[in-house]
């Protein structure tokens, strides 16, 4: 796939993997496996990259006797899910305008 | 690999960066190592498993940018002193125009690597045009009743034609290396700076 989709993709990914409840890193490495491929240090770029744009808030909490750092989605984030949903939409459309060409010849 | 020979080497190859961004990368993959052992996997598989310290450094490099690279490394430990500043000033006619010569000597070698390149594409162009004309020659002479002159000339219009294709092949590679060495100029200057402590 080429980058700067898989990029843009992987953050919706990601926000995705903690919308319904927060979540940590190997969990939202496991949650996106079966879908798109994360390394763990796209995984850390990502969520710095959300953290600053405020999508999503961290906190360490106590798990096993050592601290974990759990991701919970903003209220910015769950829009940018939904923003996400619409330009869906239009890259639908786009995708079948081009196949549609494509097919004219 | 243990844990903590994967984090040492990892905390040595991104001594570069600002300390508290190193100490927050080595507690993310501290943790994700940690809940790997939880699961069940012991601590070789789930280093094994993070994938080589190379390659997490190349990745980190890559995404870090060069600015951000450039400003951690030129800030320096300590704060100056006031005569430090004085002698850079004064000393700025100096070091200032060395540092540019450096850096135009630099750009001009760079320059010149594709100065070449446009010359052999050049001269492969060139060596196609005249083989036309030459051929377009040769048919006229012949035409002309000249023959043995006219089937000299063709036949170097052959040869040329042959050397251009020649020369087009090894004008491609020159440029797709040269091509290559541009994109390789970014990677190469950020790993400069993010391994400064081991390399000296």
């Amino acid at each position: 796939m080429d980058m700067q989709l898989k990029r843009g993709l992987l953050d919706v990914c990601v926000l995705a993997a903690i919308k319904s409840k927060d979540s940590y890193g190997y969990q939202i490495i496991k949650d996106v496996k079966p879908y798109i491929q994360l390394s763990e240090s796209t995984l850390y770029t990502i969520l710095k990259r959300l953290e600053t744009s405020d999508m999503l808030t961290v906190r360490s909490a106590e798990h096993g006797g050592r601290l974990r750092k759990y991701y919970h989605i903003t209220e910015l984030g769950s829009k940018r899910l939904e923003d996400f949903k619409t330009e869906w939409q239009e890259i639908v459309a786009l995708y079948q305008f081009v196949t549609g060409e494509e097919d004219k010849k | 690999m243990n844990k903590e020979v994967f984090l040492a080497q990892l905390e040595e190859r991104l001594s570069g960066l600002p300390a508290d961004d190193v100490a927050e990368r080595l507690a993310f993959y501290a943790e994700m190592i940690d809940d790997r052992v939880e699961e069940g996997l012991s601590e070789e598989d789930a280093v094994a498993q993070i994938g080589p310290v190379s390659r997490i450094v190349e990745q980190t490099v890559a995404e870090i940018p060069m600015a951000k690279l450039v400003r951690e490394r030129v800030k320096p430990n300590r704060r100056l002193q006031a005569w430090e500043v004085i002698l850079l000033i004064l000393g700025c006619p100096i070091w200032l125009s060395l540092l540019l010569a450096g850096f135009a000597v630099l750009f001009s070698a760079y320059i010149v690597i594709w100065a070449v390149l446009i010359s052999l594409w050049a001269a492969d162009t060139a060596c196609g045009v005249a083989s036309a004309g030459a051929l377009a020659a040769g048919i006229a002479c012949v035409c002309q009743g000249d023959g043995l002159q006219g089937l000299a000339i063709i036949g170097a219009s052959i040869m040329l034609a042959g050397f251009s294709i020649l020369l087009f092949f090894a004008c491609r590679a020159a440029t797709a290396a040269a091509l290559h060495m541009t994109r390789a100029i970014a990677p190469g200057i950020k790993s400069r700076f993010i391994r400064k402590e081991n390399v000296r």
